[in-house]
């Protein structure tokens, strides 16, 4: 079996992430669901270069398309939007969190003739 | 104490308005070089119940407004004109005002027009009064804020049944019925939009006033550019469409 570069690049990459995600966990940064999310995603991604034929050409026959190529790419598209959505909405409700609370602030501690 | 009741020619029912019972509200940001002269000029005109919402300012606006009689509400963080209108809204609800107006702390609004706001609140059936800038003589605005503010009727009048002239003006008479239904959600310009869906949602009754707008190097400067124009505008459709 032919390995080719990022076969090598990548596993390194991940195992980085996962034993980072470890120590982490240990100095208590971080929450056993959040590592079992970051372990589980460099895991996967360990897998996929390992046997990308394997997973390509799986996507590609799940979804209909005929070059596993393009199907990792529509894929990854996919995700990409999908993470992109999920990021706006949590900012978006971040943003209005700080705005109630600004606002809250500026309603309160007022003398009381002025307390609305 | 309530207003007492008057009838007018039309039979309309009509209130009479006294201006310790109209409260200003002045969203500000960044403007100490204005707002002293915005403040005394509302006080000047008899009405004595002023408020800045100071939306986080770096210089010294707050301080100015105090000097100049206004009573102080703080962010402590810049949010946006709409959510500066917000917190004014939410102080007047709970602080149970007949009245409240909103204004520009830039200086471009006309005092004289003030008392147009409050005679045709006076006048009935609206629950909020616009001070529209289009319904007045517009030359003196530049073509580019011109054309701006024709998009953002455009595009506000796709959402609304009654067709406004100026949906973009700050300069806004709220009456109690109108302070208790509305509650904005977008911090930025697009307040101005989502306060005329909203009224029309709620079944608030809106009515325009033509009102003079003074253009000066400041308020040029101070107002909405092209950029913010078209961000508001993505804004507020991004807006509708994932609310």
């Amino acid at each position: 079996m032919e390995i080719r570069i990022f076969q090598i690049v990548v596993p390194l990459i991940a195992l980085f992430f996962i034993f980072g995600a470890i120590f982490h966990y240990h100095k208590s940064k971080i929450t056993i669901y959040e590592t079992a999310l970051r372990v589980a995603f460099w895991l996967a991604a360990l897998l996929v270069a390992f046997f990308p034929d394997f997973f390509s050409n799986g996507i590609a026959r799940i979804f209909g398309i005929r070059s596993n190529v393009n199907a990792i790419i529509f894929f990854c598209l996919g995700i990409l939007f999908f993470i992109q959505f999920k990021m706006y909405f949590i900012i978006r409700r971040q943003e209005k969190d700080l705005t109630d609370l600004t606002r809250q602030l500026a309603l309160r501690d007022h003398p009381e003739d002025r307390t609305p | 104490m309530q207003a007492p009741l008057r009838f007018s020619k039309s039979f309309e029912l009509a209130v009479m308005i006294r201006k310790t019972d109209v409260h200003f509200f002045i969203p500000a940001f960044n403007e100490e070089q204005a707002i002293s002269e915005v403040i005394k000029t509302v006080r000047r005109c008899g009405y004595t119940n002023l408020y800045v919402v100071d939306d986080g300012s770096t210089d010294r606006t707050a301080e100015k407004a105090r000097q100049a009689g206004a009573y102080v509400i703080r962010h402590f963080l810049n949010r946006g004109a709409g959510a500066a209108t917000q917190t004014a809204i939410e102080w007047a609800r709970k602080a149970g005002y007949a009245y409240m107006v909103l204004m520009d702390a830039d200086g471009q609004h006309s005092p004289q027009d003030i008392e147009a706001l409050v005679q045709r609140m006076a006048a009935g059936s609206c629950d909020i009064v616009i001070g529209s800038r289009f319904l007045h003589d517009v030359s003196a605005m530049p073509r580019t804020r011109r054309w701006l503010n024709h998009m953002a009727n455009v595009l506000t009048n796709l959402f609304c049944n009654y067709r406004y002239t100026d949906t973009q003006s700050g300069f806004r008479m709220l009456n109690r019925r109108a302070v208790e239904n509305l509650h904005l959600t977008l911090d930025g310009y697009g307040f101005c939009s989502e306060m005329l869906i909203l009224a029309e949602q709620n079944g608030l009754k809106t009515a325009e006033v033509p009102t003079e707008t003074i253009y000066t190097r400041y308020s040029l400067a101070k107002g909405q550019d092209f950029y913010t124009g078209i961000r508001t505008a993505l804004n507020f459709v991004w807006n509708i469409i994932f609310k």
